[in-house]
C-alpha cells in the first residue's frame, strides 16, 4: 500500500479515535450525575445487576453490529468500571 | 463454578443467564463448543445458588472447579490455546508445530547478534531469543545492553523475519519492550512478581513466563491466571529447572511437569533444557525427552563463540551442535505425532554470510 493512503487511513482512525473519547467524555458526565442521584437518595454507589445490564446490552448491539462480542464485554467492563470509580471519588 | 449448558442453547437465553450471574457481581468466561456452550465463572460464586443455577433454562449441568486456577484450566478451557508469534504467517504455538527459540544469552552486539540469528534460522530455528535486560545473581557482573539490546534484536527481526523474545525484569519497562518484542519474557526469578505480573497482563502480547525455581505447577499456573485475570489470555509456561539436591546439573529437569501441564491446563508448555542443565552436552538428550513429553516448543541458548559469551557461555550451544541437534528433533517430533515449526532449512550458504 503506497504510503500516503496509509496516512490517510490513520488520520481517519484518529478523528474516530476523537469522536470515542468525546463520547467517553459525555458518557462519564451523565454517568457523575447518576452517582450524584444515588448519593442524594441513599443508594449504594455499586449497582452489580445494572453493570450487567449495561455489558450485556452492549454485547447484544454489538453481536447485531458484527462485533466480536466477548471483547466488547471487555471493553464495557473497563468502560463501567471507570464510571464507577469516577461515582466513588466524587462520594468520598 | 463452571456451568455447561444445554446443546443448541439460544442466544437469548445465554444472555438472560449471564445477566442473572453477572448481576450478582461474578464475571463470565464463554467458551463456545461445537453445541453446547462452557461458561465459567470467575469471583465471589458463594453469593450464587447452585440450585437456582442448576434450573436456569438452557442450563444441563454445574460443576464445582476442583483447582484454585480459572482460566488456566482445562476445565474452564477443553481446546488447547494457540498463540501466533509475531507477523511470520502460520507461526503459532500449541498446535501440531514444535516452535525452536534460539539465540544468545545475552544481547552482546550488533554482529554477534546477527551472526547468531542468521545462523540459527539457516538451522531451522522459528524464534529468536536475546536477553537485553539481564537479571544476573551478582550486582557486579554484567547487566546487559538494556534499551539498546532491545534496537539490535528489532534490527535481527528485520534482517531474519524470525520473531523476538526477550525478558521484561521492571512494570516500568513493559511498555518499551512490547513495543520492541514479539513475545515478552518473565524470567523464572520473577514468576511471584506480581506487580509485573499485572503489568504485563494489561498488554496484548504473548507472555512467556518461566517456571520459578522454587516454584509448584499449581503455584506456576496461579502466576498464569495473575496475567490472565488482567485481561491477557496469551500466556506461554516454560520449565527451566527447580532447585533439588543434584549437583551434577545447575538445575534438574523436570520432565514430569510437562504431561502434567498439557494435563492441568490449556496454555502451551515449552522448556528450556539450557538453564535447566547448565551445561551444554546435555542440552540435545534434554530436548529429545521435552518433546517426547508433549512440550509445544523449545527454547535454546546458541552462542557463535560460546567461550566468548559474557553470560551463561557454559550452557550455549555453538551453530553447529545447534544444527546437529534441529537435525536429529524431527524424527522425535514424528513419533510424538508433531512436526518442527517453519520452512525446511535454507541452504547454509544461503543465510550465513
Amino acid at each position: 500500500m503506497p504510503q500516503t493512503s496509509l496516512t490517510a487511513l490513520r488520520t481517519r482512525l484518529e478523528a474516530i479515535d476523537a469522536e470515542l473519547i468525546a463520547l467517553l467524555a459525555r458518557r462519564m458526565e451523565l454517568a457523575r450525575a447518576v452517582g450524584a442521584h444515588k448519593r442524594t437518595h441513599g443508594l449504594a454507589t455499586l449497582d452489580a445487576g445494572r453493570e450487567a445490564k449495561v455489558v450485556s446490552h452492549a454485547a447484544r448491539l454489538a453481536r447485531d453490529a458484527g462485533l466480536p462480542e466477548e471483547e466488547v464485554r471487555q471493553v464495557f467492563w473497563q468502560v463501567v468500571a471507570m464510571s464507577r470509580r469516577a461515582q466513588q471519588d466524587d462520594a468520598q | 463454578m463452571i456451568i455447561i449448558t444445554e446443546a443448541g442453547i439460544s442466544e437469548p437465553t445465554l444472555d438472560a443467564l449471564r445477566d442473572h450471574l453477572e448481576g450478582h457481581g461474578v464475571r463470565t468466561h464463554v467458551s463456545r463448543g461445537t453445541d453446547r456452550v462452557v461458561i465459567g465463572l470467575i469471583g465471589d460464586t458463594s453469593v450464587l445458588d447452585a440450585g437456582t443455577v442448576r434450573a436456569w433454562p438452557g442450563v444441563a449441568s454445574v460443576v464445582p472447579v476442583r483447582t484454585p486456577y480459572r482460566l488456566a484450566s482445562r476445565q474452564f478451557r477443553a481446546a488447547s490455546t494457540l498463540i501466533p508469534l509475531g507477523d511470520a504467517a502460520g507461526t503459532r504455538l500449541g498446535g501440531r508445530d514444535i516452535v525452536v527459540a534460539a539465540g544468545p544469552c545475552s544481547v552482546e552486539g550488533p554482529e554477534m547478534l546477527l551472526e547468531t540469528a542468521r545462523g540459527v534460522k539457516a538451522r531451522g530455528a522459528t524464534m529468536l531469543r536475546g536477553g537485553a535486560f539481564k537479571p544476573r545473581t551478582s550486582p557486579w557482573a554484567w547487566q546487559g545492553l538494556g534499551a539498546q539490546g532491545l534496537a539490535l534484536l528489532a534490527e535481527a527481526r528485520t534482517v531474519t523475519g524470525l520473531p523476538i523474545v526477550t525478558e521484561v525484569m521492571d512494570p516500568r519497562q513493559v511498555d518499551l519492550v512490547a513495543e520492541h518484542a514479539d513475545v515478552l519474557q518473565i524470567g523464572a526469578r520473577n514468576m511471584q512478581n506480581y506487580a509485573l505480573l499485572a503489568e504485563v497482563g494489561r498488554i496484548r502480547r504473548p507472555v512467556l513466563l518461566k517456571r520459578g525455581l522454587s516454584g509448584t505447577i499449581t503455584e506456576l499456573l496461579l502466576a498464569a491466571e495473575h496475567i490472565m485475570a488482567r485481561g491477557n489470555d496469551q500466556v506461554i509456561l516454560c520449565e527451566r529447572g527447580i532447585r533439588t539436591y543434584e549437583t551434577a546439573t545447575r538445575n534438574t529437569f523436570d520432565v514430569a511437569a510437562i504431561p502434567v501441564l498439557k494435563r492441568e491446563t490449556h496454555l502451551p508448555v515449552m522448556v528450556d533444557p539450557s538453564h535447566a542443565a547448565g551445561r551444554a552436552d546435555i542440552v540435545a538428550p534434554l530436548c529429545f525427552a521435552a518433546i517426547a513429553a508433549g512440550a509445544d516448543g523449545l527454547i535454546v541458548e546458541v552462542h557463535p563463540r560460546p567461550a566468548e559469551a559474557k553470560s551463561d557461555g557454559d550452557q550455549s550451544l555453538t551453530l553447529d551442535q545447534f544444527g546437529a541437534m534441529m537435525a536429529m528433533l524431527a524424527p522425535f517430533a514424528a513419533a510424538a505425532g508433531r512436526s518442527l515449526a517453519g520452512q525446511p532449512a535454507e541452504p547454509l550458504g544461503a543465510l550465513v554470510a
